[in-house]
């Protein structure tokens, strides 16, 4: 352990309450669908009921006459200029131009005084269609009688990787047992409570955006660039957010099309989604089919692994790009092998578009190893702990394909796991119909290279002593979304400076007025965004001592700040009140402002994809889970779940247990519960929150979240992720605990009761 | 989500009411809790030019004991009424449980027993408990009051025996020998989801024979069902395991259930044979009604 580790802290390390928890909880919190802005219209989508069309006309002179109506717009009146997530693949437009790809695409929209009336005037534009047949199934999608839905992506193939690390091939001629089992994920999205929402004001050849979003950089980027704006002329504003979940992290129709009516009409335009079209909209998880082929010692030793995947990439590329790469590329984190194949066809579908969720693209992939992993174990005569130990993951180690773990603590995880779930009373011993699995997982603590080409820096801070010395105010362009980012950094901040938690203001993610940072994605502000507020605070911290020294006669080595209180080590009579020498500081030398920026060390290799999956830290977890099965009907009641955590450092630990259950139920609802399933006609046939069910308060079970001691060097006072690590494990975990209960086991997600019946089903009937 | 216009009206008596019913004819829709009629007007399912309230006919909403009839339950009382209904807790608890079992407390707190039955979905949680426990329909109209069993209320999806300018104004449970009655559930959550498959059960047992028995199942037919010949099995006999048994499975053969996103057919009949079984068992053993 390090020396950090031991050191006690004055506001980190401490569960404070959220910067933000009276807000919420008595309802002045502002999201953007409260705000109202002078002279608002509201805006509204007219979105395509076929899954694949040809757009012959659209007549909007009927919409246009009702009065109410400002603006009726469709793809001539918006710049046709394609967007996406790189270059390559920018293929979407804001309003489609030829066809629709996927029912619920964007054809036309209106902006009118009211909902009511601009709802009215979708109703009166016609638009006609010419049918096309649909490709609806992705493992049909690269056929060659199926139709071709992008015109530069032959046979639908969206994404192909090929990765190829060592000789899979030897590997299996070496082991004492090759195993080869078929996987298949399902259509999850995220279900953020607050639908995807935006108002843009456009004055002056300014363009304001207040928007419910992940990134306000990475938005003021695509909208600039597709709307051929200066980037200084596009200001996003993030409001309180009711969660993003990866699905707010590129600007949707709502931030585009707001936009162009505004520009329109000179008015400004609110256009909220509605829980149908953010189903729409989706970029939800991936369904993955994956084919999994692992080779082993008979000690377990896990000599190769070779993964064939078809992913269902759905309407348009999004994000998800980075989804395929994330699905390889992470499966060689947590384990150690030295061989291992990667072939991915991501392929497009006329259904709503996927991209990143929770754990991007890596939680499917994880549910399939740690199953096949089990399978391995029970046909060597292996325990599943012990063959996860013989596997796993050291500290400073580089994974094959190139990712450089520092801090690993997962050994520790797999032991403390053990220990607290009671494992070894109770695998195999459990009464019939009970059983214990267990599942694991790693993530990354932000990725090491933004999703465009910059020299930007990751994360960068501003903190600001008001001149009276009682406060200080971070400005961060870092985003809370409900996570709380706002409050640890608040309390970063507060630590680095030498002042209590209460004294912290924050002003956060608006790219006018706090520093860029790439926001809320790939678990990466605790340790990106607080690096800068680390170093910003200290240099607050310094100036304070500096002037201190001067004021107290004493060298600036013997200063210390704790709590506000500035005083010589060793004399604390020899003191001074944080306020009085920054209110000094501000009367000599004008604003106290210290700040800072971080960019990632240069990671990875030099392989094609080599950027995806690096990071400057790791997080790993175990986790084992307690089912009871009831045979006759299938349904699974998951008792217990107990989550041992390598996070490193904690900054705010009910925060981080509120994550770790957050993703753990996440995990839960995509394991158990939720799939967007579709007509045969493309049409979603649950597109609501009565048919797509998230698990409730009811459903969860009890949780038991644990630590485990670590310290990661390339974070701030050793801190890394948490808040998409706990999403992994929990698949694999319940398929595991499922088959210890009933000698099922299942491959295909969600593990429902039907599917639980018709597994115990084949398994009765005599062969 | 928008709702569309429409004419909203309050009657200030259930005569009132079905005079408006009948002066608007297809053209209107009888408006309680709304937590299905609302909804589906938003998603464009119904258009209905005029809505009559019952919000000022108090008399639809007592849940009273009479002597002579039974139970009444105001058409116009909500799940979370019937729920901590203390008479209904004391006599007849499984209705309680039945309404307990539906939705979410916000849905509970709005959506009505009325509702619940006037809008026959397949799948609705009261009509098997409350039909198993031999529930009568009081239907009032424009030309009087007539009453009718639960059971022959369902026509189909959507469909009751409702005529123009009817409303359902009660449930009355009639004074019975039942001595234990029950509804087990199965959905797909334990909150907020509709059933994939229900059954209720009542039973009239002494010395160990089912002098009489009902068996209900909800979700897997056009309406809710008795399950008439496995009744036929376990009525008038010795209880037994294996007879049990027998029950579910017959009633699994007679359900008629279809395949969509909640379930297959094979599924429900599964569940049918299973929950019958449960629900009979716990019927049977659980001493109340």
């Amino acid at each position: 352990m390090s020396e950090a580790t031991t050191k006690e802290f004055s506001v980190i390390g401490k569960s404070v309450p959220k910067i933000d928890a009276r807000d919420k909880v008595t309802g002045r919190a502002k999201y953007t669908g409260d705000l109202k802005v002078t002279g608002m219209l509201i805006g509204k989508i007219l979105r395509s009921p076929h899954a694949h069309a040809r757009i012959l006309s659209i007549d909007t002179s009927k919409a246009e006459q009702l009065p109410g109506v400002e603006a009726v717009i469709t793809a001539k009146d918006v710049p046709a200029t394609f967007y996406g997530i790189s270059p390559a693949r920018y293929d979407e437009t804001i309003l489609a131009i030829e066809k629709v790809l996927q029912v619920g695409d964007k054809v036309a929209a209106v902006a009118a005084v009211d909902e009511e009336t601009a709802v009215k005037a979708l109703g009166l534009i016609d638009v006609e269609y010419e049918v096309l047949p649909a490709v609806l199934d992705p493992l049909r999608a690269m056929d060659e009688d199926q139709p071709q839905i992008h015109p530069q992506y032959e046979r639908n193939i969206s994404v192909e990787i090929h990765q190829d690390f060592g000789d899979v091939e030897m590997a299996f001629q070496q082991s004492h047992l090759v195993r080869t089992d078929r996987f298949q994920g399902n259509r999850a999205t995220h279900v953020p409570m607050e639908p995807h929402a935006a108002i843009s004001k456009w004055e002056n050849g300014k363009l304001t955006i207040w928007s419910s979003t992940q990134s306000p950089h990475y938005f003021q980027y695509h909208i600039a660039r597709v709307f051929g704006l200066k980037m200084g002329d596009v200001r996003v504003i993030k409001p309180t957010v009711g969660g993003g979940f990866g699905g707010k992290l590129e600007p949707s129709a709502a931030e585009y099309v707001s936009a162009a009516l505004a520009m329109k009409t000179g008015r400004p335009v609110k256009i909220v989604f509605d829980r149908k079209e953010v189903f729409f909209h989706n970029r939800g998880r991936h369904a993955q089919h994956i084919e999994l082929t692992t080779g082993v010692t008979k000690e377990g030793k896990i000599l190769g692994v070779h993964g064939k995947y078809i992913i269902d990439g759905g309407s348009y590329t999004s994000l998800g790009i980075a989804s395929a790469y994330y699905a390889g590329a992470m499966l060689p984190l947590i384990y150690e092998f030295d061989h291992f194949k990667f072939d991915c066809f991501r392929v497009h579908t006329n259904l709503p578009s996927c991209a990143a969720q929770r754990g991007h693209g890596a939680p499917q992939p994880r549910f399939a190893f740690e199953s096949q992993l089990d399978m391995i174990a029970k046909e060597l005569g292996m325990d599943p702990i012990e063959i996860r130990k013989v596997n796993a993951r050291r500290p400073n180690t580089m994974t094959l394909n190139d990712l450089k773990v520092n801090s690993c603590e997962f050994m520790a995880c797999l032991e403390k796991a053990r220990e607290i779930s009671g494992w070894v009373g109770k695998k195999g011993k459990l009464p019939p119909g009970q059983g214990i699995g267990i599942g694991c997982g790693g993530f990354i603590t932000g990725a090491g290279y933004p999703i465009y080409r910059t020299r930007l820096p990751h994360a960068a801070a501003i903190v600001k002593v008001s001149e009276q010395g009682d406060i200080a105010t971070l400005y961060i362009g870092a985003v809370d979304i409900g996570q709380g980012s706002d409050t640890i950094l608040a309390q970063m901040a507060a630590e680095a400076i030498g002042i209590n938690y209460e004294d912290m203001r924050i002003v956060s993610a608006d790219t006018e007025t706090t520093p860029h940072d790439f926001g809320a994605y790939a678990s990466r502000q605790t340790l990106m965004s607080g690096h800068a507020v680390k170093q910003a605070g200290e240099e607050v911290r310094r100036q304070i001592i500096e002037l201190a020294a001067e004021l107290l006669e004493a060298s600036v080595a013997d200063l210390d700040i704790d709590r506000r209180v500035i005083f010589v080590k060793g004399s604390p009579e020899k003191m001074l009140p944080f306020e009085t020498v920054a209110n000094e500081f501000f009367i000599r030398k004008g604003p106290l402002m210290g700040k800072g920026s971080y960019t990632p060390p240069k990671l990875g290799g030099k392989f094609k994809g080599a950027a995806v999956g690096t990071s400057p830290a790791y997080s790993f977890a175990a986790q084992i889970s307690q089912v009871e099965v009831d045979e006759e009907t299938g349904q699974v009641m998951v008792t217990n779940v107990w989550d041992v955590h390598d996070c490193g450092t904690v900054i705010n630990p009910n925060l981080l247990h509120a994550q770790v259950e957050g993703a753990l139920f996440m995990g839960m609802g995509e394991a158990m519960y939720e799939q967007v399933v579709f007509d045969d006609k493309g049409r979603p046939l649950n597109a609501n929150l009565g048919e797509y069910r998230v698990p409730t308060a009811l459903d969860v079970p009890q949780v038991i979240s644990e630590l485990v001691d670590s310290y990661e060097p390339a974070g701030p006072w050793g801190v890394k992720e948490v808040g998409e690590g706990a999403t992994l494990p929990t698949m694999g975990s319940y398929a595991n605990a499922i088959y210890d209960a009933i000698g099922v086991r299942l491959y295909d997600l969600p593990l429902t009761p039907e599917k639980v019946w018709r597994a115990i089903h084949e398994r009765k009937k005599p062969s | 989500m928008i709702i569309p216009e429409f004419e909203y009206v309050s009657p200030q008596s259930v005569q009132e009411a079905c005079a408006l019913l009948v002066q608007y004819g297809d053209s209107a829709r009888v408006l309680a809790g709304g937590s299905d009629l609302l909804v589906k007007m938003k998603d464009g399912l119904m258009k209905p030019a005029y809505l009559v309230s019952l919000k000022n006919l108090d008399s639809l909403k007592a849940i009273r004991y009479e002597t002579g009839t039974g139970v009444i339950i105001g058409a116009r009382a909500t799940h979370n009424e019937v729920m901590n209904n203390r008479l209904l807790q004391e006599k007849y608890r499984s209705v309680c449980e039945a309404a307990h079992s539906m939705a979410a407390d916000q849905i509970r707190n709005i959506g009505t027993v009325g509702g619940n039955l006037v809008n026959a979905v397949p799948s609705a949680d009261l009509p098997p408990i409350l039909i198993a426990l031999d529930a009568r329909a009081r239907i009032v109209g424009s030309s009087g009051e007539r009453t009718i069993a639960l059971e022959d209320f369902f026509l189909g999806p959507g469909k009751t025996v409702l005529e123009k300018g009817e409303i359902l104004a009660a449930i009355i449970i009639p004074d019975q020998p039942t001595t234990g009655s029950n509804y087990i559930k199965f959905g797909l959550r334990r909150a907020g989801a509709l059933a994939v498959a229900g059954v209720a059960s009542s039973v009239t047992v002494s010395d160990g024979t089912c002098r009489d028995v009902r068996v209900v199942l909800g979700a897997v037919a056009p309406t809710p069902m008795r399950a008439r010949q496995a009744e036929n099995v376990l009525r008038g006999k010795k209880i037994s395991r294996e007879l049990i048994d027998e029950t579910g499975r017959i009633a699994a053969a007679e359900s008629k259930p279809i395949s969509d996103i909640r379930g297959s057919i094979e599924y429900r009949r599964n569940l049918v044979n299973v929950l019958t079984r449960r629900s009979l068992k716990a019927a049977i053993e659980k001493g109340h009604i």
